[in-house]
């Protein structure tokens, strides 16, 4: 049955692992892989040869839509980093709050989880936020290593914070489930489990630097900063948003893209420096590309792996697997999927997972929320390990990768406990999405 | 030129000419024609922009037919291609134009209800460009489409699509779903006009019953089935019933749940007299596990692996080595929707539809789907009508 399936299925990890030990980037890998597949295809004539070039094409334009709100938003967020907004409000909390230890670190979450909720992406969150934050934690005694592991599993969960939840909004796509819904699902997972990591990782003081010592390695604060040019920007984005939803029929339809984009220009507006907004924007798209390229490349892959037939034959495989077991191999698939094919995991496995809970009477919306969760770890495995490596490059951990991980292990197995339990009882938790609605 | 430069610039070249293929073959799916031929039974062709003016000149504007019978009696509206990735639906819808009477009443066709969704293809999923459809003077070729409008046609999505006027919270994709944007308005998003149009199309000529015409997979529980608000169940449950007893095939009726806003079957029964149905047939190309994504998966509907899970018990539908052809499709929809007309001149003699010279399931079986298309080239070019 479908034996040449599996050939294709083959070719393709061969391209990926034959890429890899050429030290070529995770979208050049899954690009080889893809690219060798539809070849291997076209011998069975699925795709006919001259279909592959529209396929891979068409597959490309999948998550257009996503990519458009990742630029828009962090250019937005990068704006507000480089107007010193950043750096001002890390400073105020470390300045007021040294004396309330706790209310210091939870503000800190705070400030690490927005970059990535608004963009989708906890590696926004790390290189915007990421180095004052962690000379903050550094200043509450927290050591180097478990700064490193806080940032990382914070940035985590603010990439699988509302609104914008990137695997999400793919799983979501794939199955026609509504986009809608996620708030309450995913919030109140994210800020329990940041606030328990917080304490786990944080709790300790370990060292002690100087107030003056962590403000003199924090960039200076440009004059005129005031907490109203902070508070300004995200208003208006909130306030786009909203004012969306309160008067949907007077208001013209937005988007995300063009609610960022306005946000950003009053960004710009209200920043005590001048910015040179051509040369961020280059900057962001330059440093963005290996991301756009993953999504991209990401499409692509689904595009050819579904009319190859080896999508189908994946979600043949996840569907005949036992329920108590496909639970328990979740917690494992899901993050290394992330490891492998970064956002392509929830594509390919994602996808007709979801499918295929929902149809067992599963909530699908709370489904996809607890997966969403796991999906984000995976960004610390091999062989990407994208933010995990930006972590340690961010917060000059320079002990072994492997002990970095280490570090994070109470949050990552309490994650991935929420996670699991919140696809085995979402219809328990149904009531979480009708509430965010 | 460095060594370096030579490879990124032959890389470009590739990648332009890739794309500049593949290009093409999106510009000449988007533009091409699948004709319909007004058969006997067409009397007149109107735009659906006669309805809401807002959808004049746009790619959103698309074809009404109307078959009107020498007798009094009620009017039967029929959607088709609503979701243009469900083509049993046109398929249906072309039989009943090229072939279809009416002795009394009136029936109203339109067979590609969101035009612009049938000229864009669904990126991630790997459709097939066309399918084509065997007939006795060759090969009849249709676009395969998407479930949503084209970005190109309208745009930008919302970052959530708030349904008018209920104000539930949709998908941000379902601003470009014809099924999900009743009842409309006259200057809402390009789908919500088409939505509007139709709205007003059923209150201003009078309709008695309006049937939405889909598919859906085999791995989801709401399929081959007639879904039926409150005012349309009993004659959901007579049609399967009739069905069921004389033609040999089963549909279920499901109730069009109260909550969930934006579909027709919801919206239509709430926002006019009319009755509606909305009719769900198998595509077992659209489930996710299945081998590629063929043209004849997409006709034949047979499958490996789909034929294992039904075995496990995981198919929502009765599922074998036989698969799930398009002539049965088309076939139950044809039944089905000439039952509904029955039962609709049985309840209500003065608002009876009679059709005449459509093809009833064990007929399309025997014949297939494309015995019934009549060929374009012969046809009187007048009653030709691009689509
Ligand atoms: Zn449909």
């Amino acid at each position: 049955m479908y034996l040449h399936i599996g050939v294709i299925l083959l070719v393709m990890a061969a391209a990926y692992t034959a890429a890899n030990r050429l030290k070529l980037s995770v979208e050049l890998r899954m690009l080889s892989a893809t690219l060798a597949g539809g070849i291997t295809g076209a011998f069975f004539h699925t795709p006919p040869l001259m279909q592959l070039g529209r396929h891979m094409i068409e597959g490309s334009f999948t998550y257009l839509d996503v990519m458009l709100v990742f630029v828009t938003a962090t250019i937005f967020i990068e704006i507000m980093a480089t107007s010193g907004s950043v750096n001002f409000v890390v400073r105020g909390i470390v300045t007021t709050f040294f004396r309330v230890r706790m209310l210091a670190l939870f503000l800190l979450m705070f400030v690490i989880l927005i970059p990535g909720a608004l963009t989708g992406a906890g590696s926004v969150s790390v290189l915007t936020v990421g180095a004052p934050c962690a000379l903050a934690l550094g200043y509450l005694g927290v050591s180097r290593g478990r700064s490193a592991a806080i940032l990382f599993i914070i940035a985590g969960l603010s990439a699988a914070a509302p609104p914008v939840n990137i695997w999400a909004m793919i799983v979501s796509a794939g199955t026609a489930i509504p986009y809608v819904g996620f708030e309450l699902p995913l919030g109140i997972p994210v800020l329990l489990l940041g606030t328990f990591t917080m304490l786990t990782l944080g709790w300790r003081q370990e060292q002690r630097l100087s107030l003056e010592q962590v403000l003199a390695e924090m960039p200076p604060v440009p004059e005129g900063m005031a907490w109203w040019r902070v508070a300004l920007p995200f208003g208006v984005f909130f306030g786009l948003v909203v004012i969306g939803r309160v008067l949907p029929f007077t208001i013209p339809i937005m988007g995300l893209p063009l609610q960022f984009v306005l946000s950003a220009a009053v960004a710009l507006a209200v920043s005590p420096g001048p910015i040179n907004i051509l040369t961020l924007s280059r900057d962001t798209v330059k440093k963005l590309t290996p991301l756009l390229a993953t999504m991209a490349v990401v499409g692509a892959m689904q595009q050819v792996m579904t009319v190859t037939g080896v999508k189908g034959l994946i979600s043949f495989a996840v569907i005949s697997v036992p329920l108590i077991m496909l639970y328990a191999l979740l917690v494992f698939i899901i993050p290394a999927s992330e490891g492998v094919l970064t956002y392509g995991g929830a594509a390919i496995i994602g996808i007709p997972l979801v499918w295929f809970l929902d149809s067992r009477g599963l909530h699908a919306t709370v489904v996809i929320a607890g997966l969403s969760l796991l999906w984000p770890l995976g960004d610390g495995l091999p062989p990407t390990a994208l933010i995990g490596r930006l972590t340690m490059m961010v917060t000059e951990y320079r002990e072994s990768y492997i002990s970095f991980l280490k570090k994070t292990w109470i949050p990552w197995l309490a994650i991935t406990l929420v996670g699991i339990l919140m696809v085995i009882f979402s219809a328990k938790l149904a009531f979480l999405v009708e509430w965010s609605m | 030129m460095t060594r370096t430069a030579i490879y990124k610039m032959s890389l470009a070249a590739i990648f332009g000419l890739v794309s500049g293929i593949a290009g093409y073959q999106f510009y000449e799916h988007r533009h091409y024609q699948a004709p319909i031929i007004a058969g006997p039974g067409v009397t007149r062709v109107v735009k659906l922009h006669e309805y809401c003016p807002s959808l004049k000149g746009t790619p959103a504007d698309t074809d009404v037919f109307f078959l009107e019978g020498a007798g009094d009696g009620g009017t039967v509206l029929l959607v088709a291609n609503t979701h243009s990735n469900e083509p049993a639906a046109r398929l249906t819808a072309e039989i009943f134009l090229e072939n279809c009477t009416i002795q009394k009443g009136r029936l109203i066709v339109i067979p590609q209800f969101n035009n612009s969704g049938s000229r864009n293809t669904k990126p991630g999923d790997g459709y097939p460009l066309y399918f084509e459809i065997p007939t006795a003077w060759g090969k009849k070729k249709f676009r395969m489409g998407n479930r949503n409008a084209s970005p190109l046609d309208s745009w930008p999505d919302p970052d959530v699509y708030i349904h008018y006027p209920d104000r539930s919270l949709l998908s941000y994709l379902d601003v470009r779903n014809t099924n999900r944007t009743w009842p409309g308005r006259p200057d809402g998003p390009l789908m919500e006009r088409v939505c509007f149009a139709a709205m007003e199309l059923i209150r201003n000529e009078q309709v008695d019953v309006a049937i939405d015409i889909h598919g859906a997979e085999t791995m989801f529980p709401v399929t081959n089935c007639i879904v039926a608000p409150e005012k349309s169940s009993r004659i959901a449950t007579m049609v399967q019933l009739m069905t069921q007893a004389m033609e040999g095939f089963t549909v279920n009726v499901y109730p069009s749940p109260q909550n969930f806003r934006g579909l027709s079957h919801r919206e239509i029964g709430d926002y006019s007299n009319a009755m509606p149905f909305l009719l769900e047939a198998p595509i077992p190309f659209l489930d996710q596990p299945t081998g590629p994504k063929t043209e004849e998966l997409l006709l034949t509907g047979r499958d490996p692996l789909l034929l294992s899970l039904a075995r496990q018990g995981k198919l929502f539908v009765p599922y074998d080595e036989y698969g799930w052809p398009m002539k049965n499709r088309v076939g139950q929809h044809c039944s089905v929707i000439l039952e509904i007309m029955n039962q609709l001149s049985q309840a209500s003699p003065e608002r009876a539809v009679v059709a005449e010279n459509v093809p009833r399931y064990k007929d399309v079986l025997e014949h297939d789907v494309g015995y019934y298309y009549h060929n374009p080239a012969t046809a009187d070019p007048a009653r030709v009508y691009p689509n």
